[in-house]
Order: structure tokens, then sequence, then C-alpha cells
């Protein structure tokens, strides 16, 4: 009788983790660099929503603005900062920590450390007998598949795809046969940020809007980056899953204390016994 | 987006730094988080030194500037009025940025190097906790912490302003019990101040014949709660006490209204809520959710919709003037130390200290106030409130001060 109510709280936690996990997987699993800005730009994408309801427009628009805010936001850093550092990633990824940094602390002066509700344009939830369904999390987990499955598409079925791919495998080959790397990287790093952007912004009415709302999806989302494995981009959605699931499924179990830290004790005995990721059987 | 609209946000920016501007104005920034308000026109007689360590940046921050402002308000109001004991008052504030380690240098310089007479301030107990060794036995300064906290703070020279367990559950628990129903449930963050307000509240609400159906403790950043209201639900509570702090509360609260708790006749509890916390959820969905403190704007008496008045003309609405976050009991602080300082003629640790023990005042936000002999916490009135439509109605008002029950001598 629990099991549905139960399989939906997984269910859509997964689909949250996957969400706000995918934009560091492309850019991980794309770039090879760790972004550490990834909270900030889901909270930028959140910031966008909230500026759009402090505006009177409808919340949904301020959702399909974000990804392109941040997008842009990002290309900027991108060209400015973070192309500088692709020869050393440990100097890319404290850029990138920098830069987040900057980012929280400008959002906090703007809210002045409050905590902001924000509405989603499907409030309440429906009631399928005595069991509830959030409609949100509902329009989440079906925002998830799409973008999952555009994503898929974008990078291994079109042109562009393909040069993203070229340009990781093997980059001095991708220049001699006239694929801008450059560029391909500013793009995919831009692409990157706006799906976190875009998650930022769908998440933003479950969690209200405050300064601090990407740091606890950072470190899980570098652990699902790690679980999942770092070089490819199916891997990490596999991985995000993983610690959705188990993050929401535990508490059902356990004590939430408990949990919380065995999920992690969880990740690193399975990076232990398997480095490679969960993703390696599938790829090549 | 509309010209009208990007008129409205550079209003809004504008208003924000304005709001800011209204703390610092006046002040001088010594550069590292100090700043120095020094009294206007000239004085006979030497500055009375008051050093404020306030959370300004970091996530603290939203409580710790309200508290700031309150102190700046009084400090100015008390020059104007000819300053204590003849003697002007000199303030020092100190940003401890949420961070404990940078606050205990913070503190040091305060005491050491400024060499301030009084220290008021540190919001949380940890902050509490690091910096009170070293204004006490280092700086042998007189220490007042003005925040809501889990009680058992009996180290000499500190007095505490704030509400304690007692205060916010012994007229509150009833009132919920009488209003509600007898089965609760507690859900807190897994830290010092839910464990031991819970184990106050339950008390209270064993001894009235009330029912614990289960408790539950969160780690500090959870924000997923699906299975705790699972729980709520299936066991038929009337009542959630909820210990939750951000970010965690405001995704249960919308988890427990998703899962259709109030509609089932459900109450939510939370002795932290106030009017600064009310924009973290939206109105439908902390709807019925009552709060216990020692103010709320819609208190009715003249002298506390004064001071509102006053503080919000002077600092705007964007960090309001309200309970939970610290800055009634900043008021309280200042007033009672100004209170002990009359009386004492002095500005000695030891004198001040033997008359703040029984310090007073007649007016504050929500009421007078007084330290109850020995035990270095403070009687005051107490209301319960319940929101609708996203603001705060009073309910209930103890009958008199309410004790805090607190280092009373064994």
């Amino acid at each position: 009788m629990d099991i549905i109510p139960f399989g939906f709280d997984i269910i859509s936690s997964m689909a949250i983790f996957v969400l706000a996990v995918l934009g560091l997987g492309v850019i991980a699993s794309m770039m090879g660099i760790f972004n550490f800005a990834h909270g900030e730009f889901l909270l930028v994408g959140a910031y966008t929503v909230y500026l759009a309801q402090a505006n009177n427009i409808p919340t949904w628009v301020g959702m399909l603005a974000a990804p392109v805010v941040v997008g842009a936001i990002a290309l900027v850093l991108e060209r400015i900062i973070i192309r500088r550092f692709y020869a050393t990633p440990v100097a890319a990824m404290i850029s990138t920590f920098a830069i987040g940094l900057v980012l929280r602390e400008g959002v906090r002066l703007l809210l002045g450390g409050q905590f902001y509700s924000v509405d989603a344009p499907l409030i309440g939830s429906f009631f399928v007998g005595n069991v509830a369904f959030s409609k949100w999390r509902v329009a989440i987990i079906v925002a998830t598949v799409l973008v999952l499955g555009v994503s898929y598409l974008l990078l291994s079925r079109t042109r562009i795809g393909l040069y993203v791919r070229a340009s990781l495998e093997n980059p001095s080959l991708a220049r001699a046969s006239a694929i801008s790397t450059d560029r391909v990287y500013a793009a995919t790093f831009a692409f990157g940020a706006a799906l976190a952007g875009l998650a930022g912004g769908l998440m933003v009415p479950i969690y209200s809007l405050n300064a601090d709302i990407g740091v606890p999806f950072l470190i899980k989302s570098f652990l699902a980056v790690m679980v999942g494995g770092m070089g490819s981009l199916g891997g990490s959605a596999i991985g995000a899953a993983f610690v959705g699931a188990f993050a929401a499924g535990l508490p059902w179990a356990i004590k939430p204390v408990v949990a919380d830290v065995l999920v992690f004790v969880l990740a690193i005995l399975f990076v232990k016994y398997r480095p490679s990721g969960l993703s390696s059987p599938w790829r090549r | 987006m509309s010209k009208d609209s990007i008129e409205l946000l550079k209003s809004h920016s504008r208003r924000l730094f304005m709001q800011r501007a209204a703390l610092f104005s006046g002040m001088i920034a010594l550069g590292g988080g100090s700043y120095i308000l020094n009294p206007k026109k000239a004085w006979g007689a030497d500055p009375i030194k008051v050093g404020f360590a306030l959370d300004l940046t970091g996530p603290i921050s939203v409580q710790g500037i309200p508290c700031a402002n309150v102190a700046k308000m009084l400090v100015e109001d008390i020059n104007a009025k000819g300053g204590i004991i003849g003697r002007p008052l000199q303030m020092y504030l100190e940003d401890t940025a949420t961070n404990e380690s940078l606050a205990v240098t913070r503190v040091s310089k305060l005491v050491q190097k400024d060499d301030v007479d009084v220290v008021i301030g540190g919001i949380t107990s940890s902050m509490r906790n690091a910096i009170k060794d070293t204004i006490i036995n280092r700086g042998k300064k007189l220490y007042l912490y003005p925040q809501l906290y889990e009680g058992k703070e009996c180290t000499q020279y500190l007095f505490c302003t704030g509400p304690t367990p007692a205060q916010q559950c012994d007229t509150f628990v009833p009132w919920l019990m009488k209003n509600t129903g007898k089965k609760f449930y507690f859900a807190g963050a897994d830290y010092i101040w839910p464990h031991t307000l819970d184990a106050y509240a339950k008390k209270v609400v064993e001894e009235n014949g009330g029912e614990i159906v289960g408790e539950e403790y969160s780690p500090v950043d959870q924000v997923e709660y699906g299975a705790t209201v699972h729980e709520i639900m299936t066991k038929g509570t009337d009542v959630v006490f909820t210990t939750l702090i951000p970010p965690g509360l405001p995704v249960f609260v919308k988890q427990l209204y998703e899962a259709g708790f109030r509609k089932r006749g459900g109450r939510i509890a939370s002795v932290l809520y106030d009017e600064s916390t009310m924009t973290i959820s939206s109105p439908a969905e902390t709807e019925g959710l009552a709060s216990c403190l020692d103010y709320f704007r819609a208190v009715d008496d003249p002298f506390s919709k004064e001071l509102f008045e006053k503080y919000t003309k002077l600092f705007g609405t964007k960090n309001p003037l309200s309970a939970a976050g610290g800055s009634t009991g900043t008021y309280r602080a200042v007033k009672l130390w100004e209170a002990a300082v009359k009386e004492s003629g002095s500005i000695k640790r030891d004198a001040v200290a033997a008359a703040l023990d029984h310090a007073k005042i007649s007016e504050g936000p929500g009421g007078g106030a007084e330290f109850v002999p020995g035990t270095r916490h403070v009687r005051m009135n107490m209301y319960t409130a319940v929101a609708k439509d996203g603001k705060f109605d009073i309910v209930d008002k103890s009958n008199g001060p309410v004790a805090p029950k607190e280092c009373l001598p064994k």
C-alpha cells in the first residue's frame, strides 16, 4: 500500500537529480573540467525565474528564459576566463570555484540574504485514492525525460554532436579537419550551463530561492558523475539517478541522519570497486 | 522586458542599496568588516564603547543585519537624549561573517585593541560558544546574547535576552493541544537547538496528556522529506512541531501542503517562524501555521507599533524588525544594559553585572522585560500567532510575563 508513494518519491527525486546533474555531466564528460560553479549556474537559473515572478511575468516564461540567461553568462565567462585554463584542469577547476563564489555572494546581496518562495506554474497536487501526487513534481519528471532525450539526440545524432565528440576524442585531428575546437568548447560549456540554468529554473518552486540553493547539489552532483563514470553523459545521468534514488529512498527505511552518510559510503565503495563507473560496460 | 519593468528593477536595486546604506550611513568603515559609529557633535566626556559582533555577511546575515540596524538606531537615540551617565556611546560593529574562526579573531580585536566596555551579539549558539571565552575570560568584558536559543547557558557575565524553550513552549503547547489536537510529531534538524527544544516541548506535551506519535531528525541541508511526510500522514498526526531550518524548512512545508496535511485538519507549529520567514513559503502553504515569540508585528501596544514604524522608516522592509532573528533581543540587550549602567553609575564589569542581575525595562517590542535575579535570563511576554494569508494574527497572549526557567539555583 505504501509502495506507490514510495515509488513516486524515488522517481521524482531521481528526476530532480538527473536534471540537476546533467549540465555538470555535459561539461565534465565533454570537456574534462569539473565545474565548481555548477551550483551557482543552478542558482542564476532560479534567480531568473524569481525576477520574472517579482515583475509579474508568468514563471513559465522565466523558466524558458533561465537557460538562455545562464547560457549567455557562461559563454562570456568561458571567453574571458575558462578558456585560458584548458591546458591545466586544476587551475580551471579553481577558476570555476572563484566564479561560483562571486555569483553566489552577488545574488545573496541582491536578495538581502532572504528566502523567497517561487510559485510553480502548476500548484498543489492531484489525488489518486489516498495518494497525493505533486503536480509540479510530475511536471519535472516529464521535463527530465524530455531534456535527456533532446540532449542525447543532439549529441549522438546531429552534426554538432559529432563535432563535440570529435573535439573531445582527438582535438588535433578535429582541428586538422576544419573544426574550430575553440568554438566547440565554448558552445559545449554554454550548453552545459544552459542545462544547469533550466534545472535551476524548474527546481526553484520546490526549494524556495536562496543564495545557497545550489550548494547541496554540488557535492552530490560530483558524486553522481564519479559513480556514473567521468567519460560519458549517459553515465552521469545513471549516476545521478542512483544518487537521487538512494537520497530519497534510504530515509524510508533508516534514520535520515544515517541515510545521508550511507549514500556517500555506498558511493565510495562503488567507486573503489568500480573505478571507471557504472556506465563502463556500455562504453567502447 | 518592457520599459516599465526595467524601471521597476532599477528602483528595486536602488532600494536594496539604500537599505544597506541606511545601516552604514554615518559609520566609518575601517576595512576587514569593522565599522565605527562616532557620537555626533562635541562631548565633554569620553565615550562609552559598545561592541557588536554580528553576522553581516554569509547565510546568517539575514538575521544579523536587522540586529545591527536596531543597535544603530538605539545608539543614535541614546546619544540624542544625552548619552548614559553623561557620556556618549561609540558603537563598534564587527562582521562575524557566519564564520566562527574568523569571528574569534574579530572579537579579540574588539575586546583587546578597541577595548570596548561591553559586547552584544553572536546569533547562532555555535557562534556564542566560539566567542564567549574571548569576551568573558580573555577580554574581561560583559557579554549579552540576543537570540532565542536552546537554554542551558549559565556562564557568569553572560546575559541572555532572547526566549528560552520554556518561554516558547509553556503557553504554546497547551494552546496547540486545545486548538488542534493531542497527537504530536516532532520533525527537526539534527543539531543542538532542535534536540534540546524538542526534549522540553515533549515534556510539556506529556504533562498535558498529549501523545507523541513520532520524532525524526534530518541533516541540516537535507532537501527531501517524502519519507517523513508519509509517516506523519499515516500516523494521524494533529500537530507537526518542526524545528527544521532553511533550506529544508520550505521543502518540508510544501511537501506537507501537497500531501493534504492541513486539509485533513493538521497544523504546523514552528517557533522559528516570524514575519521575515514568511517569504520563504507561499501563503497557501503556511496558512494555519502557528508560532510563539516575544513579538509579532500584529502586537497592538502603541510602543511596539511606534518602534516598528520607526525602524521601517529608517531601514526599509527587506530586513524587517522581527523576533526570530534576534533583533528584538538586541533591543532588550541594549536597553537593559543602559538601565544597568544608569543604576550602577559606572561601566566597570562587576558593577554593571550586579545591576543587570535585576535590570528592568518597562517598554520594548512586545512589552517590557526584566532579568530574573540570579539567572541572567529575561522574563517577558510571549505571543502565539497563526499565519493567515501570509500574515501573522495574534491568537493568544501570555497571562503576564513568562519565566525563562533557566539557570535556576539548585
